[in-house]
C-alpha cells in the first residue's frame, strides 16, 4: 500500500493527476454528450420509438384476448371433434353482448385475418343478440338460427390461432404459412400464396437494377472523375438535372416511351426492326418496373463511384501502362480494384433504397412488378392488418440490418459518399 | 440584424397562431376531377373556410391520426368497405343519418357516414376500333375471338370478379351468393383465365382513357366519370358497356377525435343535401345517391356546366341501373384481403 502511495504524481493542489485528469476529461465528455443530445433525442423520438412501436406490432394479439378471456379460456377445453361444446357458445354470446360496439368491431376486423367472413359474422350477430335475453340459454341452436355460419367448424377452428397475446403468425403470414388450430405451422392455401414469390421478385428486381446501375454509372462516372473540368461539369449538370426532377413525371415520361404503341415501339415499327403486330411489352410488367427503377435510382449509384474514382491518380494507370501492360490489364489490375469502395457504396445505397420501392412497381408495375413494399403498403392502408404489415416490414429491416453488417465487414461503411 | 430576424420570426408566429386559432374545415378528398366537381359543386358555397387535401385512400392515415391523439382531418370522403372498417374499428363518429336514410338508392353501409355518390366501374370500347358490330354485354368484353384486341384492367380485383362471373352466365342478383361460395370464387377466376393473355393493367386512373385513345388497348374498364368527360369535354369517340357495371358508393365521415367536431357535423349535413349532391353531377358524370337528387338534376336538364344532358352518362340513371351490380362492401369488407392476395398471385403467374 505503502509503495503506491509514494510514487503516486500529484497535481499542486495536492490532489491525484489521475482523478484531475478524469475530472477535466468528464466534463468535456457532458460538453459532447449535451451538445449531441438534441440529435439523439430527435432520432429517438421520430424514428427508434415508432419503428419500435410499429414492429410490436408484428406480434401482438393480446387485444382479441382481453375481449374475448372467458371464450378463449372455455375454447381450449374444447377437443376439436365436431362443433364445441354449449359452453363455448354461451361464452361468446355474452361476450359479444356485453362488449362495446367499436371492442367487437376491432375483434371482428381482427378474427377476419384468419378467416373471411368472422367480421360480417359478429356484426350481424351483436346486432341481433340484442333481442336475447342472457338467461335465455342455450344459445347455440340460437345462435346458428341467427348466422348458419355458427355451425361452420372451420370459423371455430380459426380461433385456435389467437389463444396466445403473443403471435408469430403474422411473421409466418409473410411467407406463405399459418398456423392450424392446434398451433402447428402449415401451408397457406396454394392459391393464396403470394409474399415467398414477391419476396423473390423483390431481390431480383432489386438485384438486377443494381447491377444495371454499375453497368450503366461506371463509365458515366469515369468519364466525370477524367475529363477536363469544362466537360466533366456539362456531364454532372446532366447526371443531376433528372435527380432534380419529380419522381411522378419521370415516371409519366417512361410510360410514353415505352408502352406498345409509345416512342420506343414506333422507332422500332418505323424502322422495320419488329412488325407492328408483335409490339414489345416494355410497360405494366416487371420489365418497366427494372426500367424505370434503373434510370431512378442511377444517380445513387454515380455519386459515390464519382466520388471514389476522382481520389485516384492518374499517376497509378500511366505507371502500369508505361510498365507494359496493356489498357485493359491495367484498368483491371489497378483503376478497378481502387474503385471498389465506390462500386461497393454505390451498390448497397441503390440495392437497399430499390428493395423497399413502393411508387415505381405501383404506377408501372401492372402485371408481375409489384414488390413486397407494395404489400406493405396494401396492407397499412386497405385491410388494416398493421400486423402484417409489421412482419413484412420487420423482414425487410432485418434483412438489410443483415447487409449492413456484412457490408461493414467487408468494406466498411466509412466507405460510403455521395459526393 | 439579429433583432430585425427576431421581429421577423415574432410575427410569423402570431400569425400563425392567429390563423390556426379560426380554424378552418380540413376536407380530404382523391383530388382530381372528383374533388374539382366536388368544390364547384358544394364547398364554394359553404360559409365557412374549406381546405381542401387531397390523399390516396385507405385507413392508414386516419388510423394513425386517431390512434396519435392528433386528427387534423375534419372531414374525409371514403369508400363503403372502408366505411363499414374505420366505423367497426372506432375511427369516424356516428353521424346524424335521419335526413337522408329514406332517401337513397342503396345503402348506407354504416352508422358513420352521409351519402356523396355512385361512382362505376364501367366497361368502354373505341368505336373507331370497331367500325362493324359494337360490344354490347359484358359477355362481349369477355369474349377475345369475337372482339379481339387487348383489354386494360385495374392492379386490383374489385369489380372484375362480379364481372367475370356475369361474363359466365350468373345472374347479377346472385352475384354475391354465388361469390360466398369458394366454387363461385374459383369461377370467377377461371373466367379471367381465359382473357388473360389479351389484358393490360392500370393502376391511375387516367391510363384507362389513354391506353384506348393510344390504341394500345380496345377497350377498357375505368371509372364511369373518367368516360364521361372524355366523351363529353375532350370530344372522344368511345362507346359505353354498361351491362354489368359495378356501381361503388362514395361517402364522407368524420374521424374522431377532430376539434372541429360541431363545424364538421353541420358540414357534412350540409355536403349531403340533394342540391349539393346534384352540385357535384354537374361537373362529372357520377351519380348522386339520393333520389331527390337525382329529381334535381332529372329537372334541370341539360344539367352537365358544357350545357348538354346529362343523365345518359349517370350510371343510376333507370335505363342504366337495372345492368348494374351494386357492390356490396360487406362481402369485400369480408373477403377482399384474401381476394386481394389471390388476385396478386393470379395476375403474376
Amino acid at each position: 500500500m505503502s509503495g503506491t502511495t509514494k510514487t503516486e504524481i500529484l497535481t499542486t493542489d495536492g490532489v491525484p493527476l489521475k482523478d484531475s485528469l478524469k475530472k477535466a476529461e468528464r466534463k468535456n465528455k457532458i460538453r459532447a454528450t449535451l451538445l449531441v443530445l438534441p440529435l439523439l433525442l430527435f432520432i429517438f423520438f421520430t424514428f427508434i420509438v415508432p419503428i419500435g412501436s410499429m414492429l410490436t406490432r408484428s406480434t401482438d394479439d393480446s387485444y382479441i384476448n382481453k375481449v374475448f378471456p372467458n371464450t378463449f379460456k372455455v375454447y381450449q377445453k374444447w377437443d376439436r371433434q365436431g362443433l364445441p361444446p354449449e359452453e363455448v357458445y354461451a361464452a361468446m354470446f355474452l361476450e359479444v353482448k356485453n362488449a362495446s360496439g367499436f371492442e367487437i368491431g376491432k375483434a371482428s376486423t381482427r378474427m377476419n385475418y384468419a378467416k373471411s367472413g368472422w367480421k360480417s359474422m359478429i356484426k350481424k350477430s351483436k346486432r341481433k343478440f340484442k333481442k336475447i335475453d342472457v338467461n335465455d340459454g342455450p344459445f347455440k341452436d340460437k345462435m346458428i338460427e341467427i348466422d348458419k355460419k355458427w355451425a361452420d367448424k372451420e370459423f371455430w377452428l380459426a380461433l385456435g390461432v389467437m389463444v396466445d397475446p403473443t403471435t408469430y403468425e403474422y411473421y409466418f403470414n409473410a411467407i406463405d404459412k399459418k398456423y392450424d388450430s392446434e398451433k402447428n405451422v402449415i401451408d397457406q392455401p396454394e392459391n393464396r400464396q403470394i409474399y415467398v414469390k414477391t419476396w423473390i421478385k423483390t431481390f431480383k428486381v432489386s438485384i438486377l437494377v443494381t447491377f444495371f446501375c454499375l453497368m450503366l454509372g461506371y463509365p458515366i462516372a469515369y468519364l466525370l472523375a477524367t475529363l477536363p473540368l469544362k466537360y466533366s461539369n456539362l456531364l454532372m449538370i446532366c447526371v443531376l438535372l433528372p435527380f432534380w426532377t419529380s419522381l411522378l413525371v419521370r415516371i409519366v415520361v417512361w410510360m410514353v416511351i415505352l408502352q406498345q404503341k409509345g416512342v420506343f415501339n414506333n422507332l422500332m415499327v418505323i424502322s422495320g426492326l419488329i412488325a407492328d403486330e408483335n409490339r414489345w411489352q416494355l410497360m405494366y410488367n416487371q420489365t418497366g418496373t427494372i426500367i424505370v427503377m434503373t434510370q431512378i435510382l442511377l444517380p445513387f449509384m454515380v455519386l459515390p463511384l464519382y466520388s471514389v474514382m476522382k481520389t485516384i491518380s492518374p499517376n497509378y494507370m500511366r505507371a502500369a501502362l508505361n510498365l507494359g501492360a496493356s489498357p485493359l490489364h491495367a484498368f483491371w489490375k489497378i483503376y478497378m480494384p481502387n474503385s471498389v469502395p465506390g462500386i461497393s457504396a454505390g451498390g448497397m445505397l441503390v440495392f437497399v433504397i430499390a428493395i423497399g420501392y413502393f411508387i415505381t412497381p405501383e404506377l408501372v408495375g401492372g402485371k408481375d412488378g409489384q414488390m413486397i413494399g407494395n404489400w406493405i403498403g396494401y396492407h397499412l392502408k386497405t385491410t388494416l392488418n398493421w400486423g402484417l404489415s409489421a412482419a413484412l416490414g420487420g423482414i425487410l429491416l432485418a434483412i438489410m440490418t443483415v447487409l449492413y453488417w456484412v457490408y461493414n465487414k467487408l468494406v466498411g461503411i466509412e466507405n460510403i459518399k455521395l459526393g | 440584424m439579429i433583432k430585425k430576424i427576431k421581429i421577423a420570426f415574432f410575427s410569423l408566429m402570431s400569425l400563425a397562431l392567429v390563423t390556426s386559432a379560426y380554424a378552418d374545415l380540413t376536407f380530404v378528398s382523391w383530388g382530381g376531377a372528383y374533388t374539382a366537381a366536388q368544390q364547384k359543386g358544394y364547398i364554394n358555397d359553404w360559409n365557412g373556410k374549406v381546405n381542401v387535401e387531397n390523399y390516396n385512400g385507405g385507413l392508414g392515415e386516419i388510423k394513425a391520426q386517431v390512434e396519435a391523439g392528433n386528427v387534423t382531418w375534419d372531414v374525409v370522403d371514403i369508400l363503403p368497405d372502408q366505411a363499414v372498417t374505420g366505423c367497426d374499428e372506432g375511427l369516424f363518429l356516428k353521424l346524424d343519418q335521419s335526413e337522408f336514410i329514406d332517401d337513397m338508392i342503396a345503402g348506407p353501409v354504416s352508422e358513420c357516414v352521409v351519402p356523396q355518390i355512385f361512382w362505376a366501374y364501367t366497361a368502354f370500347f373505341d368505336n373507331k376500333a370497331f367500325p362493324g358490330k359494337k360490344p354490347k354485354t359484358i359477355k362481349d368484353f369477355f369474349n377475345v375471338k369475337k372482339f379481339p384486341g387487348k383489354r386494360a384492367i385495374h392492379t386490383w380485383a374489385n369489380a372484375t370478379m362480379e364481372m367475370a362471373l356475369v361474363a359466365d352466365g350468373v345472374k347479377k342478383k346472385d352475384v354475391y351468393k354465388v361469390l360466398g361460395t369458394p366454387e363461385g370464387v374459383d369461377r370467377a377466376f377461371a373466367k379471367l383465365d381465359t382473357i388473360k393473355d389479351h389484358v393490360i393493367f392500370w393502376s391511375a386512373g387516367s391510363k384507362p382513357l389513354e391506353m384506348v385513345s393510344s390504341g394500345e388497348a380496345v377497350m377498357a374498364l375505368a371509372y364511369n366519370g373518367r368516360i364521361g368527360a372524355a366523351i363529353m369535354t375532350d370530344g372522344k369517340d368511345f362507346g359505353y358497356i354498361w351491362d354489368a357495371t359495378v356501381l361503388e358508393q362514395e361517402y364522407l365521415a368524420i374521424p374522431r377525435g377532430t376539434k372541429n367536431e360541431a363545424e364538421a357535423r353541420k358540414f357534412v349535413a350540409y355536403a349531403a343535401k340533394a342540391e349539393s349532391l346534384a352540385g357535384v353531377t354537374k361537373h362529372i358524370t357520377y351519380a348522386p345517391m339520393r333520389k331527390s337528387a337525382l329529381k334535381v338534376v332529372q329537372k334541370g336538364e341539360p344539367w352537365y356546366h358544357t350545357g348538354v344532358d346529362v343523365m345518359p352518362h349517370v350510371p343510376t340513371n333507370k335505363k342504366i341501373i337495372k345492368k348494374a351490380i351494386i357492390a356490396d362492401p360487406v362481402w369485400w369488407a369480408d373477403n377482399g384481403a384474401e381476394i386481394s392476395e389471390r388476385f396478386g398471385a393470379w395476375k403474376g403467374n
